[in-house]
């Protein structure tokens, strides 16, 4: 290996590596908790980084650059299987306004401080694909609609409204563990 | 359109009016930020005056600032370093 490349890649790693549990994060998320899938997704993203790295300008957000790459790299394959309809039949939430069982019994919010990490990314996780990557891209990257209806494909109206099915379903699950723990009756 | 804001004169509500059934349906577009300036302050003005509505978008609130917390938080995989750093030696110059 020539200086020049060696350099090259010893630079990249030391600007990019360190943000690997970032993009590791956003990759589980992404592909619902699967954790090999997490890993060749980031594993993926980070090679195509490292073959772009000499159009990254130096000074600018390496993290905000790389998960941009990560987040479409998964989002391309995610077009290529989004033909196959969900498994799921998820269509049936209400989506007239409603507060939910979860405001009804807690409308304080207090049980945001006791329902532990685990529970709440496994209901993430649980999600149905559509619904997931609208609020990964929403709530966890913070895209607006129109960011979100570009990625997908989707018209701003069926980003709303999956976000909203998908914000209430995250509710009704928060609800169940807080009656489970005894937490509301 | 904007010459005819005021047409018609009555009958017509203004965003100073909203329901709380019309501040409910745009609670996630109004805390995602996602509302024009006329239509959030339409439901920031209803809010101000609603203590049906208030508590409830607080909730909302806490509930989105909750998920972003816990979701966005980094992971770490053992191996997936060194795994990496064996992948970017073997790419050619």
């Amino acid at each position: 290996m020539s200086i020049p490349a060696e350099h090259r890649r010893t630079e990249f790693e030391g600007e990019a590596l360190v943000h690997l549990d970032a993009l590791y994060g956003l990759a589980l998320r992404l592909s619902g908790g699967d954790e090999p899938r997490a890993e060749d997704l980031v594993q993926e993203s980070v090679l195509k980084a490292y073959r772009a790295w000499d159009r990254f300008e130096a000074g600018t957000n390496c993290r905000a650059w790389l998960m941009t790459i990560l987040r479409n790299t998964f989002i391309n394959e995610f077009r290529q299987q989004k033909s196959r309809p969900s498994p799921v039949d998820f269509e049936q939430v209400a989506e007239r306004p409603s507060s939910g069982a979860l405001y009804e019994a807690d409308p304080e919010g207090r049980i945001f401080d006791h329902i532990i990490d685990d529970q709440v990314i496994s209901a993430i996780d649980e999600l149905p694909v559509e619904f997931r990557v609208a609020v990964v891209l929403s709530d966890l990257e913070g895209l607006s609609y129109q960011e979100v209806a570009e990625l997908m494909e989707i018209p701003v109206g069926t980003v709303k409204s999956r976000l909203f099915r998908a914000r209430k379903r995250l509710q009704e699950r928060l609800y169940e563990y807080a009656v489970e723990m005894g937490y509301v009756k | 359109m904007s010459e005819y804001r005021s047409w018609p004169p009555d009958g017509s509500r203004s965003e100073s009016e909203l329901s709380c059934e019309e501040a409910l349906a745009r609670v996630y577009e109004f805390l995602d930020g996602e509302l024009d300036a006329s239509q959030h302050d339409g439901v920031r003005r209803h809010l101000q005056k609603c203590r049906r509505c208030y508590p409830y978008f607080d909730f909302e609130r806490l509930f989105l600032d909750y998920i972003h917390e816990l979701g966005a938080a980094e992971e770490s995989s053992p191996g997936l370093e060194d795994r990496i750093r064996e992948v970017l030696a073997a790419q050619p110059d």
